[in-house]
């Protein structure tokens, strides 16, 4: 036999995804809330000799889809035909997630159902009649806890070992199965008969839209008497009966706890739902999260801030000495200066992808959707687009793509155009350049509010875009709040690390790339004053545009530019135009490698305990020294910049055109038109901001 | 019988009716929102409803919580 393709199944959240990770060992995106899958994703693994090919679909609560992504699931259901279903259950919630095992056992495909969550079924009380439950639903059943590991090998044994035989489907009362007979000959060919029969009395669009018109004339006749003899619609009375058949089983087999218990989820909503604290609680959980970043990364950026410049520059210049002229330029301005710069803010981003995945995984994200949906309604989006935004300070690319979980295309395209607006890792190295050099002592809080600002802008071209573009109202909230869960190291772990690889790749192709192009610009002819190459003469003759902004420089622009293509690359290149001309201090005290090394190692672990100092000495920000001497950047934007035109400049680089792979995903997910207005957006937003902001300061007596 | 968003917090309550769209009723009865169906009211000012159906929480816009009658069971 050759590969089984095994599709996992189930509602959102129940763990489909990190069930697959657990038996392919894979680092697929889990996180605790509703809708992290969106697109289908693929592993194998060889069980035995076996080769099986695992599917991991979106999660849907019905077969009925509402949104793209639950009609990739439906698609791969109907279309590709897997030869096993997994159907994943939350063991807690049996009665709602049957109820799509109901539609699954329709399709004619052999199943196996994973009681996945086991461990929180046993702990909230629950037991269930195993053998029952298998032989009223016809199929075999596994518990599983996808986070530790249990019941996979039981899952895997039962999948490669026994021929699955193909479900029987439930049977419902006569009256209804009086009907599906009825409807079962106009049943499109190559459909599974009794799935589609029954989707057909639920009155499901895509299947009728798929009827010849003679069938779709016969079947409204048995709609509508249908209709008639139940005094209900066909939708209300499959889903009753589907319940119904549901409830039956339980009845028989699901024994549930006596008298309530108090939860954690109930104590920790009783908080962050509160009416009035909710808000608060949220302003609050997101400032932690970016004063806990700066506060813990700076003594680390410090670290490898010295580390690269002094260490690995000083040493990689000895190494190559020997080279052409201009051969070590490339290499110690364009590679080590540029894509060193970037490096540097490694510790930045590590802290922010800790504290992201624990929003993710705790299970606060739907609470922040859920508390943020009346404030959104005012900018014409459900609380649920408020999931895309926060993933967003994130990095933008997987926030478009979280867009698929919103039901209406008006309220994903608006959504799509208002998330470059917040602030992403990429664009934090920038921030932490500029606020050592010109807010020293309220680094935490001059970051904070440019995410406030991006938050605020968002809003105000939301107000704008509805009342102009997106007319009509955001599609209503429904949305599953999961239970909080204490995040496993291990998950974080994956989490971060995925994240924090995707950013070392990102270095060293597209960013190390850019670099070396951005060198040969700027040393062309080779020589000669940056001004007078190619990139000085471009970018100063577009420098008078920015003149409002109080950028004043033609370097901060040329930095803009290819910052389009990743915005780390502006510190990078901020890095190479002004480390050029520039000379090394040279003459410093000669010392050993292995001297230097020691020093590095010293240096690291006082980074360490700095860091820790910093982050819960004390709440207020700022208590650490920055130790390392001012760099060459430093010294030339405090030069260039007043705080004001570097405030302006900060506004500018956040509202600024994301980068390129974001556009890229925006096109591929809604086209050209919305690519260009996205391109429009950021482009005239942040003039106009960073003008504002500009002005104002100087109209306030602000330099 | 009254809808969602005028019921008292912590009842717990049964569905008689949605009185909705083809749309609206698919969405709420593959959440376990059905007449007949048992919820627990958690939540109902300041935001969306929030309701417990077995061990899930769902949140209910006010428009389509508003469209879900309710008779107290207790
Ligand atoms: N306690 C417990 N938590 C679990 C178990 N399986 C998964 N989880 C947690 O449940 C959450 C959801 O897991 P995912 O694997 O992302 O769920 P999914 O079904 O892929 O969700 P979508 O992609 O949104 O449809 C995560 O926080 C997991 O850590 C389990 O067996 N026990
Ligand atoms: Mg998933």
């Amino acid at each position: 036999m050759g590969k089984l393709k095994v599709a996992f199944v189930g509602n959102p959240n129940v763990g489909k995804t990190a069930l697959i990770n657990a038996i392919a060992g894979t680092k697929l995106k889990v996180g605790n809330w509703p809708g992290v899958t969106v697109e289908k994703k693929e592993a194998t693994v060889k069980v035995d000799g076996k080769e099986l090919y695992l599917v991991d679909l979106p999660g849907v609560y019905s077969l009925s889809p509402f949104t793209i992504e639950e009609r990739i699931t439906r698609d791969f259901l109907l279309k590709e035909r897997p030869d096993v279903i997994v159907n994943v259950v939350d063991s807690t919630n049996l009665e709602r997630n049957l109820y799509l095992t109901t539609q699954i056992l329709e399709l004619g495909i052999p199943t196996v159902i994973a009681l996945n969550v086991w461990d929180e079924f046993r702990s909230l009380g629950y037991s269930l009649n195993l053998d029952k439950f298998e032989e009223l639903l016809g199929v075999k059943a596994v518990p599983t806890v996808a986070t530790k590991g249990e019941g996979v090998k039981e899952l895997l044994r039962l999948i490669t070992e026994e021929e699955i035989p193909i479900p029987k489907p439930p049977t419902y009362s006569q009256d209804l199965e009086y009907f599906i007979k009825k409807v079962e000959p106009y049943v499109p060919k190559g459909m599974p008969k009794r799935w589609t029969s029954l989707k057909i009395l639920e009155e499901d669009e895509l299947i009728l839209k798929e009827l010849s018109d003679k069938s779709a004339q016969a079947v409204k006749g048995i709609l509508r008497e249908l209709e008639s003899f139940f005094g209900e619609s066909g939708n209300s009375v499959v889903a009753e009966e589907r319940y119904g058949f549901i409830r039956g089983v339980l009845k028989q087999t699901l024994r549930e706890p006596v008298g309530k218990k108090r939860t954690l989820t109930d104590v920790l909503d009783a908080i962050f739902l509160n009416r009035l604290l909710g808000i608060p609680t949220f302003l609050l959980i997101i400032y932690l999260v970016f004063k806990l970043t700066f506060d813990g990364s700076g003594p680390l950026i410090d670290w490898t801030d010295g580390f690269i410049n002094d260490f690995v520059a000083k040493w990689v210049s000895a190494a190559i000495s020997g080279l052409p002229e201009w051969l070590q330029s490339l290499i110690v301005d364009g590679i080590i200066g540029g894509v060193g710069t970037v490096l540097t803010f490694v510790p930045l981003l590590l802290f922010l992808y800790f504290f992201l995945a624990l929003l993710e995984e705790s299970g606060y994200m739907a609470r922040a959707a859920f508390v943020m949906d009346r404030l959104m309604r005012v900018i014409g989006l459900p609380g649920k687009s408020f999931v895309p935004m926060i993933i967003g300070f994130g990095c933008n690319v997987p926030a478009i793509y979280a867009t698929r979980t919103l039901e209406s295309e008006r309220d994903r395209k608006l959504t799509a155009l208002l998330v470059p607006f917040m602030s992403c890792g990429a664009r934090l190295p920038i921030y932490a350049l500029f606020t050592a050099v010109f807010f020293k002592e309220h680094q935490a809080e001059v970051v904070f509010s440019m995410y406030v600002i991006g938050i605020v802008v968002a809003a105000t071209v939301g107000v704008l875009l509805k009342k102009f573009f997106f007319k009509g109202s955001a599609e209503a909230f429904v949305m599953e709040l999961p239970p909080y869960r204490i995040p496993t190291l291990k998950m974080l772990w994956t989490s971060i690390s995925v994240k924090l690889g995707a950013f070392l790749k990102k270095a060293g192709t597209v960013i190390t790339a850019t670099m070396v192009l951005l060198w040969a610009l700027i040393n062309v002819p080779y020589g000669a004053p940056p001004k007078d190459t190619i990139l000085g003469k471009t970018a100063s003759a577009i420098a008078p545009l920015f003149y409002p902004t109080g950028i004043k420089s033609w370097e901060p622009v040329a930095a803009l530019i290819p910052g389009t293509i990743a915005k780390e690359v502006v510190v990078g290149a901020l890095g190479q135009l002004y480390g050029v001309g520039e000379d090394e201090e040279e003459g410093e005290e000669k010392s050993s490698f292995t001297q230097d090394l020691k020093e590095q190692v010293v240096g690291f672990g006082q980074a360490v305990k700095d860091s820790f100092v910093a982050m819960f000495g004390s709440f207020k920000t700022g208590v650490f020294e920055v130790e390392s001497e001012e760099g060459p950047v430093s010294k030339a934007i405090s030069k260039a910049f007043t705080p004001l035109s570097a405030f302006s400049y900060m506004v500018l680089c956040l509202l600024w055109i994301p980068c390129i792979v974001t556009l890229g995903a925006i096109y591929q997910e809604f086209g050209t038109r919305l690519t260009l207005a996205s391109i429009t957006l950021t482009t005239i937003v942040p003039y106009v901001v960073s003008t504002l902001v500009y002005v104002g300061g100087r109209l306030i007596g602000i330099n | 019988m009254v809808s969602l968003p005028f019921c008292g917090e912590g009842k717990e309550v049964r569905v008689r009716e949605i009185k909705g769209g083809k749309r609206a009723l698919e969405r709420l009865s593959s959440l376990g929102i059905y007449p007949g169906a048992k919820l627990e009211v958690l939540n109902t000012k300041g935001g969306p409803v929030l309701v417990k159906v077995g061990e899930s929480r769902i949140g209910l816009g006010f428009g389509i919580a508003s469209k879900v009658f309710v008779e107290e069971e207790r």
